[in-house]
């Protein structure tokens, strides 16, 4: 609007202010005039509203009437510290160095020197300086060699590198979203999915505790993209990452699918790959959980999944079967497309106890199921689907023995577009993986 | 009495990636006086976006009662820079107006 010559005041929450001015400023126009209201964020008390806004009307009349400064006519570029070597220490300060800049997770990480960084290189045949992404907020150049800084950061192997741009890659699709999940109130956060032979190459664990930190793969990839989406993407907790309770598996999520042992086609082979090829898809994940099946027989798994999806979202589910539990499932004629649509069909909850129900005869205000008050019962005790269609489910295997599943809520924008990438390898990628093969933990016995 | 060790010195590079030069621009003049002037709403996709609207413009008519407004409304997250119709509609929107008032709902 302001580019077609038009003043503009934009009203956001106060705790939006931060985000909103990096936004503005990441575009070119770092005087946006912003107005900081205290209308909390998604009100629906009029009182509220009416109260907020009028007590900010003064400063939205003046956005648009007070005249410009001069840095608001012509804004001064910022001086950017584009400095390679960023500073020369112990060990110690180092970690200091970069905790005060902003630039770690608050844990202390790997020193990223020259050598260590070569070493990282070492994992992809791309140049160092080629960019593989620039991701919004920030549109920064992500080259090679920033995402092998951040890896070394990260304490990952050079064999990661493949996974890690692979990864980047899948963030700069339009329909990931990635400009809305990465920094939502909602704090979603990347749960990475991996598939295909790399999971042995590398020691992806994809069995007991999958979530559990203590696998190097698993928690060195998802630290490295973890710290790439801060450093690069210029993502950072409270500032343009507006998530309000935050969410712990932003620290890296990533799941290796047990498909050795799972019954059913892989989740790359469900989005058109090839069993041998090696792949990554994302889920943006808000919430999750771990439950039991009501029996062990297919009645009570599929029982328990239908009772425990919750009714008051608008979410894509990812369910992670333990081996076990899909092979029963298998054993008893049920395919992933099944359950998928059994769990759509038979998850349901009386109508009045729908999030659409208010929505829809309340609110005049888009509706993200695209249900319309025609489609929804005019009795409130009639029972409508939590999960719109089949495609609103994802399935895998993965996870230790025992009868334990899990349920993970997440992004839920275009689902019939799966976010998946093949992983590409280096000319020299066996060498590589022998290399390293042995960096693998063997817990003993005590 | 022993010596201790002297620590290691690391040479670091920076994780923190470098932007190309982005153009600046800076923001349009601003209006006189907002009496007579058509001032365009522009609602985001959240709930709270038009009950916003409505309360800003209910006290700049107060204010200024010669004052019009238009409205243009986005339905999904980042509409006009995805969908080339939409944005198209949007700057047709802005051509009529002579300042934007944006209400972000959440």
């Amino acid at each position: 609007m302001e580019e077609l010559g038009k003043p503009v005041c934009v009203i956001v929450n106060k705790g939006f202010v931060p985000d909103a001015k990096s936004a503005a400023s990441g575009k070119g126009m770092p005087s946006a005039r912003i107005i900081s209201s205290p209308v909390i964020p998604n009100c629906t008390i009029e009182e509220e509203i009416d109260a907020g806004i009028t007590s900010v009307i003064e400063d939205i009349i003046a956005g648009l009437t007070k005249p410009l400064t001069d840095e608001e006519r012509t804004p001064s570029p910022k001086k950017a510290d584009n400095a390679r070597i960023i500073f020369n220490g112990t060990l110690k300060e180092v970690n200091r160095f970069f905790y005060k800049r902003g630039w770690t997770d608050g844990l202390p990480v790997v020193p990223p020197t020259e050598e260590e960084v070569a070493e990282m290189l070492s994992g992809t045949d791309l140049p160092p300086d080629h960019v593989v992404a620039k991701l919004v907020p920030r549109n920064a150049n992500m080259t090679v060699e920033r995402i092998a800084i951040n890896a070394v950061m990260a304490g990952a192997l050079p064999t990661y590198m493949p996974v890690l741009i692979a990864a980047v890659e899948i963030l700069m699709e339009p329909y990931v979203y990635f400009g809305q999940f990465g920094v939502s109130a909602g704090a979603f956060a990347p749960m990475w999915f991996l598939n295909g032979p790399i999971r042995h190459d590398l020691h992806v664990n994809c069995k007991a505790g999958i979530l559990s930190p203590g696998d190097i793969a698993n928690s060195g990839i998802g630290r490295a993209l973890s710290l790439i989406i801060k450093n690069i993407a210029g993502i950072r907790k409270g500032v343009e990452d507006m998530g309000v309770m935050g969410n712990v598996g932003k620290i890296g999520m990533v799941v290796g699918e047990n498909e050795e042992e799972s019954p059913w086609d892989p989740l790359h082979v469900d989005h058109g790959f090839e069993r041998d090829d090696s792949c990554i898809t994302v889920h943006f994940m808000d919430n999750s959980q771990v439950i039991t099946p009501y029996h062990t027989d297919d009645n009570g798994i599929l029982r328990v999944l239908c009772d425990n999806i919750p009714p008051g979202r608008q979410l894509v589910y990812t369910i992670m079967f333990n081996a076990e539990t899909a092979r029963i499932l298998s054993t008893r004629g049920w395919s992933k497309k099944d359950v998928r649509e059994y769990i759509c069909e038979y998850a349901r909850v009386p109508a009045y106890q729908h999030r659409v129900w208010e929505r829809v005869f309340t609110e005049a205000s888009p509706n993200p199921w695209g249900l319309r008050r025609q489609q929804m019962p005019i009795d409130p005790y009639e029972t409508v689907r939590k999960i719109p269609n089949p495609d609103w489910l994802r399935i895998l295997v993965a996870g230790g023995p025992l009868s334990s599943m899990g349920i993970y809520g997440g992004d839920h924008f275009d689902v019939q577009k799966w976010c998946t990438k093949k992983i590409q390898l280096p000319a020299n990628w066996n060498k590589l993986v022998a290399k390293y093969k042995n960096v693998q933990h063997n817990y003993a016995f005590y | 009495m022993p010596q201790p060790e002297a620590q290691s010195m690391y040479e670091v590079l920076s994780p923190w990636a470098e932007t190309d030069p982005v153009p600046l621009k800076g923001i349009s003049e601003r209006l006189k006086s907002l009496e007579g002037m058509t001032i365009g709403l522009h609602a985001d996709n959240k709930p709270a976006a038009v009950p916003i609207l409505k309360v800003v413009k209910k006290r700049l008519q107060e204010r200024y009662p010669t004052v019009k407004f238009t409205h243009f409304q986005t339905k999904l997250i980042d509409e006009i820079d995805r969908y080339p119709e939409v944005r198209e509609r949007f700057v047709e929107w802005a051509k009529g107006v002579d300042a934007v008032v944006g209400a972000v709902g959440d």
